[in-house]
């Protein structure tokens, strides 16, 4: 693998030198939070950030876009173009639990049969580049409970590591060595590497929050009439916020919008904590209450999505925790469910 | 890469009232390009997304069967807004098909067998596709006996009557038509689905039972079926989840870890039980 070293200051103007021949999405500041958001010319990069408010799943699976336009004919409404395209772009700086969820959600989009076109246009169009929590950023981190780490490339193109004076640049994949022009000439020594491995090690070590994720599993497969799933659901308010922030949660709709005689056809993220996202038409609905909603996310989570994939549909990185506003946190009922 | 969310253009070839009520028809479609038709070869048992632009799409069994060629046909009650929207259109009217979806009615596992085809209501469609693939010229020899119970409220909701006179002129085939209750016309049986299934009490010897239809009818068959001796592996239904994509992304279909719409509809008695009971 390809490493280099570049100046700890010389990440902004990477970014913007990228963002002349890239759409480059970056940490942007907004008021108190931090998004991905594209880097405009005089726009300013903010790395010095804990992690993004919101997923960057946005980059590959917007919260809405267009799948096709059509258009009305005398014979009715008629197909008039394919929406899926994509721009060559940079996703430069997300975390490694973001990362990850990447990976994870190929293994959805990207099965053998029935591609996810507008997702893998946008995946192979874009290189992620991931900077690594030297000091995990909140005390509700749990990456090391569900397969991830603080210190990791899975889901990435290029890793960036502080050591110290300099970051360590890891051209993981091929698509991040095509990028390697804008990380210099300085090839990374032994030493850097070593210095990496103590960080990474000393990272694990910072990640105090932990969870049974994988010792529920076998538990989750025999007790889906458990009396516990009454437990969780009381006070939830069914806003669906767990599962907008949520880095791997991929539910949407698709709908229909006409405007005069042109329409488009739109995906946007749908939730399987609203009532109506299960409910047919004749008025029968499959999940008749929010207990039933709980069980689907936390079964979806930490079974289903083993079942199908073999990895758990959760990367730790908290944010479920930090934004659910009655303060239902998943550790916790994954935990519970540890001792069932 | 081929986009799965993009529907085959279709035109709508032909629409046949199925019932007194007006609120479910048969649409035949044409594909405009004519090349497309080979791109949706089907299996009975799977369903389509008929797809109304401005208004979005309904998975639909399909309800015509593979050895019919130059169309697909569909039969919808009329429900919500696309349904709506389908049953006011009109022949020659341009809509899209996507699919087709889903896995089928398991033909392998039929061939050989004795099959009894159990059906209720509109959930009749697909098991009319499977009837007409099953008895289409030669296929007849792959198949045993083939017993057919089908049953509607009054005569006037039976789907596809010209057919059901057609099949029973048939001596290889074992046809009860029924109704809950019948008018000042109709000489044949009267009775609910699972009376008439114990009456004609099929034998479970190398027998497979196809059974679809409402909630109900499901649920007071299956026990005769039961009595009967059939197994759980030996009898098989189709589910319907809420659906939007159709190819297991949209996270809306899933009973546990199996996508109704990619995994089924179709299913044994044996593997639903294997599954969360939340359908
Ligand atoms: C595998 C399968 C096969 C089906 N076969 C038939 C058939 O042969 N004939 C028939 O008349 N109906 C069939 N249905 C039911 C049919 O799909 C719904 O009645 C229809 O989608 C209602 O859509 P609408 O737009 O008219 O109603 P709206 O209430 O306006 O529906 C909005 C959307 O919700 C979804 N939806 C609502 N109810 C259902 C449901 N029960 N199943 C799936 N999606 C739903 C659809 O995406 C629909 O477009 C089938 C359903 C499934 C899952
Ligand atoms: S479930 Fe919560 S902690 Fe896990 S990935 Fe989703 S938002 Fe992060
Ligand atoms: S964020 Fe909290 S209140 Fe909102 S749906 Fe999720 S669990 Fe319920
Ligand atoms: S309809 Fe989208 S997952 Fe089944």
């Amino acid at each position: 693998m390809e490493k280099r070293l570049i100046k700890k200051d010389a990440l902004a103007g990477i970014a913007k030198k990228m963002a002349e021949e890239f759409l480059v999405w970056a940490p942007i500041k907004k008021e108190d939070n931090v998004l991905f958001e594209p880097l405009q010319k005089d726009g300013e990069p903010f790395f010095a950030y804990l992690n993004s408010k919101n997923a960057p799943k946005n980059v590959f699976f917007p919260h809405t876009e267009a799948l096709m336009k059509f258009t009305r004919t005398e014979k009715g409404m008629v197909f008039s173009s394919d929406e899926n395209k994509a721009d060559s772009s940079v996703l430069f700086g997300v975390r490694p639990c973001d990362a990850h969820s990447f990976a994870l959600l190929d293994k959805l989009f990207d099965q053998e049969k029935y591609q996810d076109a507008y997702y893998i246009t946008k995946r192979q169009n874009t290189t992620v580049i991931s900077i690594a929590c030297v000091k995990p950023p909140y005390a509700s981190c749990f990456c090391t409970s569900v397969d991830g780490a603080p210190v990791a490339s899975e889901g990435a193109d290029i890793l960036l590591t502080d050591i110290g004076s300099d970051y360590l640049v890891e051209l993981v994949t091929p698509k991040g060595e095509k990028l390697a022009k804008y990380f210099g000439d300085a090839k990374a020594d032994a030493a850097a590497d070593t210095k990496k491995n103590e960080i990474a090690a000393k990272a694990i070590e910072a990640i105090k929050s932990k969870i049974p994720a994988h010792e529920v599993k076998p538990i989750l497969d025999k007790n889906f009439d458990n009396p516990f799933w009454n437990t969780i659901h009381g006070k939830c308010l069914a806003c669906g916020t767990c599962t907008y922030m949520c880095p791997t949660c991929h539910c949407f709709d698709i709908s229909d919008e006409v405007k005069g005689g042109d329409g488009v056809r739109i995906r946007s993220w749908d939730s399987c904590m609203f009532p109506m996202f299960t409910k047919e038409t004749s008025g029968h609905n499959p999940r008749v209450s929010q207990k039933e909603r709980w069980r689907q996310r936390t079964m979806h989570k930490f079974k289903y999505y083993v079942d199908n994939f073999n990895a758990i549909a959760c990367v730790g990185c908290g944010r479920c925790v930090m934004s659910c506003p009655v303060n239902i946190d998943i550790r916790k009922v994954v935990e519970d469910i540890s001792k069932l | 890469m081929q986009n799965p969310y993009i529907p085959y253009p279709v035109v709508v070839d032909k629409i046949i009232t199925e019932v007194d009520t007006k609120d479910i028809k048969t649409f035949r479609f044409k594909f405009v390009n004519p090349e497309d038709e080979a791109k949706y070869a089907y299996i009975p048992g799977q369903f389509g997304e008929l797809s109304i632009y401005g208004k979005g799409e309904s998975p639909i069994g399909i309800a015509s069967s593979p050895t019919q060629k130059g169309y697909v046909e569909f039969t919808v009650q009329k429900a919500g807004v696309v349904t709506q929207a389908l049953h006011e259109m009109e022949e020659g009217t341009l809509m899209g098909l996507r699919g087709p979806l889903g896995n089928s009615w398991p033909l392998e596992f039929l061939e050989g067998k004795n099959i009894v085809i159990v059906g209720g209501g509109f959930a009749f469609t697909t098991l009319r596709s499977l009837i007409n693939y099953m008895i289409f010229g030669d296929n007849r020899k792959r198949f045993g006996n083939i017993t057919v119970i089908y049953g509607a409220r009054n005569p006037g909701l039976l789907l596809y009557k010209d057919e059901l006179i057609e099949w029973q002129k048939r001596s290889d085939l074992n046809i009860n038509v029924t109704v809950d209750k019948g008018d000042a016309t109709w000489t044949g049986r009267e009775g609910f689905v699972p009376a008439v299934c114990k009456d004609v009490a099929p034998s479970k010897e190398n027998a497979v039972a196809v059974i679809c239809g409402p909630p109900v009818m499901i649920r007071f068959t299956l026990p005769v079926f039961f009595d009967l001796g059939f197994s759980k592996e030996n009898i098989i239904t189709s589910l319907e989840m809420r659906m939007k994509c159709g190819i297991g992304k949209c996270g809306r279909c899933n009973v546990g870890s199996k996508y109704v719409c990619k995994d089924g509809p179709v299913f044994s008695l044996a593997e639903l039980d294997k599954l969360t009971p939340e359908y």
